[in-house]
């Protein structure tokens, strides 16, 4: 898949060079803002990365896939601009998230002397999502609650969530992006997904409330 | 000793992994990853066939993963883009037409 892209960008297939800028450029710009500190030295560094790509097609060997290039290439160009704005990259002093514990309130299970120890209480358990999520009776609130709760995750945790769920980076690339083990990976990934899920959990009850309000 | 509930019973006598409600909330990144040991992945399995709350939980975290992908994404202005593309055209261009 990889030959027959690079080849057309060789060739000077301004469409699949186009399509390449649309497709990485947001993830990109994702991952220089963990090197750079304002979105506009971010846009700097992507522009610098593709042109630096541009310039270096000729000598891409396909030793590595060309998104893992681009992101090096990327990485290189955002170190140096980082260095020169002075700003530490906070990943490399990776400390462990602080929060640990459970994801879900643990209120919503049931106690060791139950007869179902760990299982959903009939209170606790969860509710089908309806309508669903892309019903435009929804979809809107979702999506701006989504947000907002992205916002408000640790770093960490934001990061591999966007990386992974906004961009679609593989768990490989987020690792080799953020240098960090796949375990610490899938533990800032879980915690991140459970937070925005209740949260839009939180959406549905909200509705169903206001819905027996109205009844 | 820890006393196992009327969950389940293992119809062989064996003692087989048993996942609970409060311990699939916590894995259930690991198997939408398929990262889980076989033997815990199993269990899950299991309980997924006959836990229909953990199936709808299952469900509400895809349903998260999938609105994330919709979640609109920075990228370059269009004049930005555009200027690549001249530049990448000034250096690339010329060959497709014949190699000239």
């Amino acid at each position: 898949m990889d030959d027959e892209l690079i080849d057309r960008l060789r060739a000077g297939d301004r469409a699949a060079f186009a399509e390449l800028v649309d497709g990485w450029s947001p993830a990109l710009l994702r991952v220089a803002r963990l090197y750079v500190s304002t979105p506009a030295s971010a846009e700097e560094v992507v522009q610098e990365t593709w042109l630096a790509v541009i310039g270096q097609l000729d000598r891409f060997e396909g030793r590595s896939s060309l998104k893992t290039w681009v992101f090096r290439i990327l990485e290189n160009v955002a170190r140096g601009r980082g260095r020169a704005e002075a700003r530490a990259m906070p990943w490399s002093s990776a400390f462990p998230d602080t929060d640990g514990g459970p994801t879900v309130d643990p209120a919503r299970f049931r106690g060791p002397g139950d007869r179902w120890p760990g299982g959903w209480t009939v209170a606790g358990r969860p509710q089908t999502w309806v309508p669903a999520a892309e019903d435009a009776a929804v979809a809107a609130e979702l999506r701006r609650q989504l947000g907002n709760a992205l916002a408000e995750l640790p770093d960490r945790q934001r990061t591999v969530v966007e990386l992974r769920d906004v961009h679609g980076l593989s768990s490989e690339e987020v690792c080799e992006q953020l240098q960090i083990s796949p375990a610490n990976q899938r533990i800032l990934l879980h915690r991140g997904r459970a937070r925005l899920r209740t949260r839009l959990e939180g959406v549905y009850r909200d509705r169903e409330g206001r819905d027996e309000d109205h009844a | 000793m820890r006393t196992m509930p009327e969950l389940p019973s293992d119809p062989s006598g064996d003692t087989e992994l048993v996942v609970a409600c409060r311990e699939f909330v916590e894995l259930v990144t690991e198997h939408l990853e398929g990262t889980l040991p076989d033997e815990v992945e199993r269990a899950v399995r299991t309980h997924l066939e006959l836990c229909a709350p953990c199936v709808e939980f299952l469900e509400q975290t895809r349903t998260t993963v999938r609105l994330l992908g919709t979640v609109p994404a920075t990228t370059l202005p269009p004049a930005a883009k555009d200027r690549l593309l001249d530049v990448y055209t000034r250096l690339h261009g010329g060959r497709s037409a014949g190699g000239a």
